[in-house]
């Protein structure tokens, strides 16, 4: 699942999640909102899924540090504009405020279209996507931040691919893997 | 041709040499190809064979120079790159001095 229909040119753009896929992406979504400093929101998700906890042990586990910035994730989300220090902490100075804004107003938007379908109590969600270039984007973050957290490297996919399944590690580069497909098959949507 | 305006011409290519500055994006492992593409698309209206040929660089050398300009106008496209998860950076154009 994670697939999209229709094509953003025709305005007929949706993806069926299930409602397992739902609340991952939920929690994931929420998790960096909390990392990235928002929280202007209710806790949408709380499950005993030992599934969501795993994901919530590996990505949530720094969620104390959001005042460091060398937290590798918010480095990466945020990252340094001038290779020299000095000329990236000035430029930081007055830049990252709302370049982290704008990260926020783009996870909430894509936390809004995924929780709809779970306030309604709906079977399954065909979400129809409003706004598909900032679902893109929103969806590139969560991957830029699991990838800092399971330390991808371009040869990731081949150790999943050997990984036993009694790794614990295995599920959540599965779910890294499965948002890379959800990206590719927007991209090939729009 | 007047030494004030030879002066005046000194004066403007100083201005412009110390103002070209590049916006390089780098290659990281997580940006899928055909996203990097999709971005240099959409910020600077590149055709999609020049997003794709520097998307590539970008993959096999990694890194590639995206655009040059003032430094404001860098630090401008460095963000936009920022805010779309895109690894990049500003700095001075060393090959453009004279």
């Amino acid at each position: 699942m994670g697939e999209f229909k229709g094509s953003a040119k025709t305005g007929d753009l949706s993806v069926a999640l299930s409602n397992d896929e739902l609340h991952i992406l939920i929690n994931l979504v929420e998790q960096l909102l909390e990392l990235l400093g928002e929280r202007n929101f209710t806790h949408h998700y709380q499950s005993d899924d030992p599934f969501a906890q795993l994901m919530a042990a590996v990505v949530g586990n720094l969620e104390s540090t959001i005042e460091q910035p060398d937290d590798p994730v918010l480095r990466r989300l945020l990252p340094n504009a001038y290779a020299d220090p000095e000329s990236a902490a000035e430029f930081r100075k007055y830049s990252e405020s709302s370049l982290r804004s704008v990260k926020q107003t783009q996870l909430m938007y894509l936390r809004e279209q995924l929780v709809f379908p779970v306030d309604h109590e709906l079977p399954k969600a065909d979400i129809a996507v409003s706004d598909p270039a900032q679902w893109l984007v929103a969806i590139n973050d969560l991957r830029l931040a699991l990838a800092v957290r399971l330390d991808i490297k371009h040869d990731s996919y081949e150790l999943y691919d050997l990984m036993k399944d009694d790794d614990l590690q295995k599920p959540l580069f599965a779910v890294y893997f499965w948002l890379g497909g959800i990206q590719e098959s927007l991209i090939n949507h729009l | 041709m007047s030494s004030q305006t030879q002066i005046e011409e000194e004066l403007d290519l100083s201005k412009f040499f110390d103002n070209l500055w590049v916006t390089i994006v780098w290659d990281d492992p997580v940006n899928l190809m055909n996203y990097v593409t999709y971005v240099f698309i959409k910020l600077f209206n590149f055709s999609q064979e020049k997003a794709h040929k520097l998307m590539m660089q970008v993959h096999t050398e990694g890194k590639a120079m995206v655009a040059s300009g003032s430094r404001e106008e860098m630090e401008r496209v460095v963000t936009q790159l920022h805010e779309h998860g895109l690894w990049a950076t500003l700095q001075r154009d060393d090959h453009g001095r004279v």
